[in-house]
C-alpha cells in the first residue's frame, strides 16, 4: 500500500511541475447551415447560380440575398441561395460548396467565412470547372475567376478618417487624451483584418499622438450578444473612451445598442453597413455616429453578371473589383448616393 | 539518564518519521524545482538566441533582394536614361507589353505628373496616393503594399527617377507582387512552425510571408489581434518592451511569450530599404528546443522515479525497524511467561505518570498468590507457570482497560489503577478475590479440589502517599495485614 502512495505522491510531482494551465476562447456553437433554396422560379435551360453567403440572418447579408434574387430576373438565370448562421462556421460553407458541384451548379457566388481556412476547398471547387465568383471578402488562393469586394484597407481607412472628423466635431482638440476601442466579429477573418489594418494605418498617420488606440481588441465571433458585452466591457472599462469602431455589422450593432442603452452621447459610433441600431443611432440628435456603407447589392449582382460573362466565354482583364464604400452621418443622410445605396437597405 | 517509557513513544516516533520524510521531500522539490527552472532559462535563451539568429538570415536575404530589385530598377531608368527617349508614350507602348523580372506591370509618370500607366493603374494610382511617393524617390522609392486590381494580390510599387528628351525629370514604376518578397522570406528551415509577417511599427499592421498555412499567407493583419489578443497577460509587459525597441529603431531584440500553452519566440529585424517596417520571425518553443526539450523530461522522470525508489525504500526500512521495535519493546517490557510489564518497565512507567503535576486519584495494588509454592512442589513447574498465565490473564481482565499490571517477583503482581476511586478498585478486587477461586493448576478432577487464592492490599493516591516508593510500601503493608488475617482476602492500608 505504501508503495502505491510513493508512487501516485511521485505522479503528482511530475504532474505539479509540468502541467500547465490552458486557456480557452471557443467560439459558441451554431446552427448549421441550412440546404440550398431558389430564390425566384427555376426556369428549365437557364443557368444555375448559387449563392454562400456569411450569416443568413443579418440584414447586411439580406441586402445581398435581394441583390442575387433580382439577378435572376435581370440576367435570366436559376439563383439558389444558402449561407451559414455565423460568420465564423466556415464548415457548414465548405459543406454547401461541396452540395453546390454535386448539383450541377454552373457558377458559385461565395462570400468566404474564412479566407484561409475554405482556400483548400476553394481550389477544389475552381479545379471542378465550376465558375468561382468571390464576393464580400476574398480568400488567400488564386483559384477564383473574380472577386467583387470593398476594398477592406482602403476603408479602414476612411473609416479612421470619419471617426478623427466626429471626433474633432465633437469638440476634442490634439491636445486632449483620449482612447477609441475596437471590436471585430472574427480574429480570423481577412476582411476584417484588413479594416483594422487600414484603420490603424491611416489613424497613426493623421491623430494627434494622444489620441490613443485601445490595444485590448474585443472579439464576438459572430455572436450579437456577446457583441453587446463587448460593447459593455469597453464602454465601462475605459472611463476616458471617446469612439468606438465596430468593424463589421454585428461589432456595430453591439456599440449601438449598448451606447444607447447607457446613453453615452459623448462617444462616437463609426461602424460598418446599415443595421436597424446603428440607422436608429444616426438619425438621433443626441448621438454622434456614422457607418461605412458597403454597395453589397451591387457585389451579387455585378457578381451574377459577370459569372454569366464567363460562362459565356468574357475574358476579363480584372481579378478584384473594388465595389467601393460611402459613408453615412447625420450629415450625408440625405444625398443620392446614399439614398441609392438605402434603398436596398 | 534513564529514558522514561511514556504512552506517546510510537505516536512520536511516527511524527519524527514523517518529519524527516517531509523535509526530505521539500529539499528534493525545491532540487527538482530549481533544476527545471535552470534548464527552462537555458531553453529560453537558446530558442532566443536561435530564433534571432534565424531572423537576422532571413532579414539579410530580404534586404539583399530588396537592394537586387531597387539597382534592377535604377539601372532600369539608369538605361532608359542613356537611349534618351524623347516621346513617354512610345517608350510606354513599347514597354508595357514586356515581361518582365518577377514585375506585374511598368510604367511612367512624366515631368507634368501625366501617368503612362493602365487604366486600372490609374485609379490605384488615386486611390493609394502613389503619386506621392513616385516624387520621394532619391533615386529609387518603395509604396506600402495594396491589393492590385489586375491580380486580385498584395502588390508594391518601386519608382526610380529617370530622364528623357532634354534632360526632362520622370519616373519609372515597377509594382511587383508581395510575394517576390515573401518568396525571398521562406526559408526550408523549421518551415512547418516558423511564422514570418513584415509589420509596420507606426500602425502594427502585418503582413504574413510565410507560415504552417500557405493559404494565410499575403494576408494583412493587426499585432494587436494576431499577437496581444491572445497573449498571457504576464507576457504583456515583456511584450510591450519588445515592441517599444522596435518603435525607437533597435535593430534586433527577441521576447518569449504564451498563447495557450504555447511558448513562441517572436524576434524583429530591421529591413533597411523599406523604412519603417521590419521583418518579424515567430517559432514555438517546441519546434526550437524539442531536443532539449526531451532531455528535460528524461531528466524529470528519472529525478522523480530516483524519489520514488528513495521513498519507497525509507518507507520500507521504516516499516522493518517499527517490527524491530515493537519485539525488542516487547521483550524490554514485558515479562515473557504472563506478558504483563515487567518490574522495571512498571516502575519507570507508574514513576512518569506519578511525575506529573495534574494527575487523577489512582491506586496501588500489591497481590499474591497464596502458597504458590504448594502449586510448584505438589503439582510441578508446568503447573504453577499456568496458574501465573491465568491469574495474570485474570489481572487484564479486571484491570487492564485502565491500569499497568506488573508481574514484580515470583508470584507477585503489582496494579497500578489509573483515573480509579477507592469503591471502583474495592469493587474489582472482591471479584479478583472470587475469581481466583477458579484458577486450578491442573485440569479439575472431582477428587482434587485444590484452587488458587490471592490475597492484595491496597493504597490510594494521593490521599495515602505521593510517590511511588512509598504507595508501594503502603500497599506491601496492606498486603501484609491481609496475610495476617488468613489470607484470600483484600483490604487498604490503614495510617
Amino acid at each position: 500500500m505504501k508503495r502505491f502512495i510513493s508512487a501516485a505522491l511521485c505522479a503528482l510531482m511530475i504532474l505539479g511541475l509540468t502541467s500547465c494551465e490552458q486557456q480557452t476562447d471557443e467560439a459558441p456553437q451554431v446552427e448549421p447551415a441550412p440546404p440550398f433554396s431558389v430564390l425566384d422560379d427555376v426556369i428549365e435551360g437557364r443557368r444555375d447560380i448559387y449563392v454562400i453567403v456569411k450569416n443568413l440572418e443579418s440584414s447586411y447579408w439580406q441586402v445581398i440575398i435581394e441583390g442575387a434574387r433580382d439577378s435572376s430576373d435581370k440576367y435570366g438565370c436559376n439563383v439558389y441561395c444558402s449561407g451559414s448562421y455565423s460568420e465564423t462556421d466556415w464548415e457548414s460553407q465548405s459543406r454547401l460548396l461541396d452540395e453546390a458541384v454535386a448539383a450541377g451548379a454552373d457558377a458559385i457566388i461565395l462570400a468566404p467565412d474564412d479566407s484561409v481556412k475554405l482556400s483548400d476547398k476553394i481550389d477544389e471547387v475552381y479545379a471542378t470547372g465550376t465558375k468561382v465568383v468571390l464576393i464580400d471578402t476574398a480568400a488567400n488562393t488564386e483559384n477564383y475567376d473574380i472577386c467583387f469586394m470593398t476594398d477592406n484597407l482602403m476603408a479602414g481607412q476612411q473609416a479612421a478618417a470619419e471617426m478623427i472628423r466626429q471626433l474633432y466635431a465633437k469638440g476634442h482638440d490634439d491636445s486632449e487624451k483620449l482612447k477609441v476601442g475596437i471590436q471585430v466579429g472574427s480574429p480570423s477573418s481577412q476582411t476584417i483584418s484588413e479594416r483594422i489594418a487600414g484603420f490603424l494605418q491611416y489613424w497613426k498617420n493623421n491623430a494627434p499622438p494622444n489620441w490613443e488606440v485601445i490595444h485590448d481588441i474585443k472579439c464576438n465571433y459572430g455572436d450579437l450578444d456577446k457583441a453587446s458585452e463587448c460593447a459593455t466591457e469597453l464602454l465601462e472599462g475605459y472611463p476616458d473612451i471617446c469612439g468606438v469602431f465596430g468593424t463589421n455589422n454585428g461589432s456595430a450593432v453591439g456599440f449601438a445598442k449598448e451606447v444607447r442603452a447607457a446613453g453615452r452621447t459623448d462617444v462616437v459610433v463609426v461602424g460598418f453597413d446599415y443595421s436597424p441600431e446603428m440607422a436608429e443611432l444616426i438619425s438621433s440628435e443626441k448621438y454622434t455616429a456614422s457607418t461605412v456603407l458597403q454597395r453589397q447589392y451591387d457585389m451579387t449582382n455585378r457578381g451574377i453578371g459577370t459569372a454569366l460573362e464567363l460562362l459565356d466565354g468574357a475574358d476579363i482583364e480584372n481579378k478584384f473589383i473594388d465595389t467601393g464604400i460611402v459613408v453615412v452621418s447625420r450629415e450625408t443622410l440625405d444625398d443620392p448616393d446614399v439614398k441609392e445605396i438605402l434603398s436596398h437597405n | 539518564m534513564k529514558k522514561a517509557i511514556t504512552f506517546n513513544d510510537g505516536i512520536q516516533r511516527r511524527w519524527s518519521f514523517l518529519r524527516v520524510m517531509l523535509v526530505y521531500l521539500a529539499v528534493c522539490g525545491i532540487g527538482i524545482f530549481v533544476m527545471i527552472n535552470s534548464i527552462n532559462k537555458l531553453m529560453k535563451e537558446h530558442d532566443k538566441t536561435l530564433t534571432s539568429q534565424m531572423c537576422s538570415v532571413i532579414a539579410e536575404k530580404m534586404n539583399n533582394s530588396i537592394e537586387y530589385m531597387t539597382t534592377s530598377a535604377e539601372n532600369m531608368s539608369a538605361l532608359l536614361s542613356a537611349q534618351k527617349h524623347d516621346d513617354l508614350a512610345k517608350l510606354y507602348e513599347d514597354m508595357s507589353d514586356l515581361q518582365g523580372d518577377g514585375y506585374v506591370s511598368l510604367g511612367f509618370v512624366g515631368e507634368d505628373g501625366e501617368l503612362f500607366a493602365t487604366d486600372t493603374e490609374k485609379e490605384e494610382f488615386e486611390k493609394w496616393g502613389l503619386m506621392e511617393i513616385a516624387y520621394e524617390a532619391d533615386p529609387v522609392s518603395i509604396s506600402a503594399p495594396y491589393r492590385s486590381g489586375l491580380t486580385g494580390e498584395p502588390v508594391f510599387t518601386m519608382f526610380a527617377r529617370m530622364t528623357y528628351g532634354s534632360g526632362k525629370s520622370c519616373f519609372l514604376f515597377l509594382t511587383y507582387p508581395l510575394k517576390e518578397i515573401q518568396n525571398i522570406a521562406y526559408t526550408a528551415t523549421l518551415a512547418d512552425d516558423t511564422e514570418i509577417w513584415l509589420m509596420n511599427a507606426e500602425s502594427e499592421n502585418i503582413i504574413q510571408c510565410a507560415g504552417s498555412n500557405k493559404y494565410a499567407i499575403g494576408s494583412w493583419a493587426n499585432a494587436m489581434l494576431t499577437f496581444e489578443q491572445s497573449m498571457e497577460p504576464a507576457d504583456k509587459e515583456a511584450y510591450e518592451e519588445w515592441k517599444e525597441s522596435l518603435k525607437l529603431n533597435i535593430p534586433s531584440e527577441a521576447v518569449v511569450y504564451h498563447i495557450g500553452d504555447v511558448s513562441y519566440t517572436q524576434v524583429y529585424s530591421k529591413i533597411s530599404f523599406m523604412d519603417g517596417w521590419f521583418l518579424v520571425v515567430r517559432v514555438p518553443s517546441s519546434a526550437m528546443s524539442s531536443a532539449m526539450e526531451s532531455f528535460r523530461t528524461i531528466v524529470l522522470v528519472f529525478v522523480s522515479l530516483l524519489l520514488a525508489a528513495t521513498m519507497i525504500l525509507f518507507l520500507l526500512t521504516h516499516r522493518r525497524d517499527e517490527a524491530d521495535r515493537a519485539i525488542l519493546e516487547n521483550l524490554s517490557v514485558h515479562d515473557p511467561l504472563t506478558e504483563v510489564m515487567n518490574r522495571r518497565a512498571f516502575d519507570m512507567a507508574v514513576q512518569n505518570y506519578l511525575s506529573r503535576p495534574i494527575k487523577p486519584e489512582c491506586a496501588m495494588l500489591f497481590i499474591d498468590i497464596d502458597y504458590f509454592k504448594t502449586v510448584n512442589d505438589k503439582y510441578g513447574h508446568d503447573a504453577g507457570d499456568k496458574v501465573l498465565v491465568e491469574f495474570a490473564a485474570l489481572l487484564k481482565e479486571l484491570f487492564g482497560d485502565n491500569g499497568l499490571i506488573s508481574r514484580y517477583g515470583g508470584d507477585e503482581f503489582l496494579v497500578f489503577a489509573i483515573n480509579s476511586d477507592k469503591e471502583m478498585v474495592d469493587e474489582k478486587m472482591k471479584i479478583l478475590n472470587e475469581r481466583a477461586h477458579a484458577i486450578r493448576p491442573v485440569t479439575e478432577k472431582e477428587d482434587d479440589p485444590y484452587h488458587v487464592s490471592c490475597s492484595c492490599g491496597g493504597a490510594m493516591c494521593p490521599d495515602d502517599a505521593r510517590s511511588f516508593e512509598e504507595l508501594k510500601s503502603c500497599a506491601d503493608t496492606a498486603l501484609y495485614e491481609v496475610k495476617e488475617k488468613g489470607r484470600d482476602g483484600y483490604g487498604w492500608f490503614v495510617m
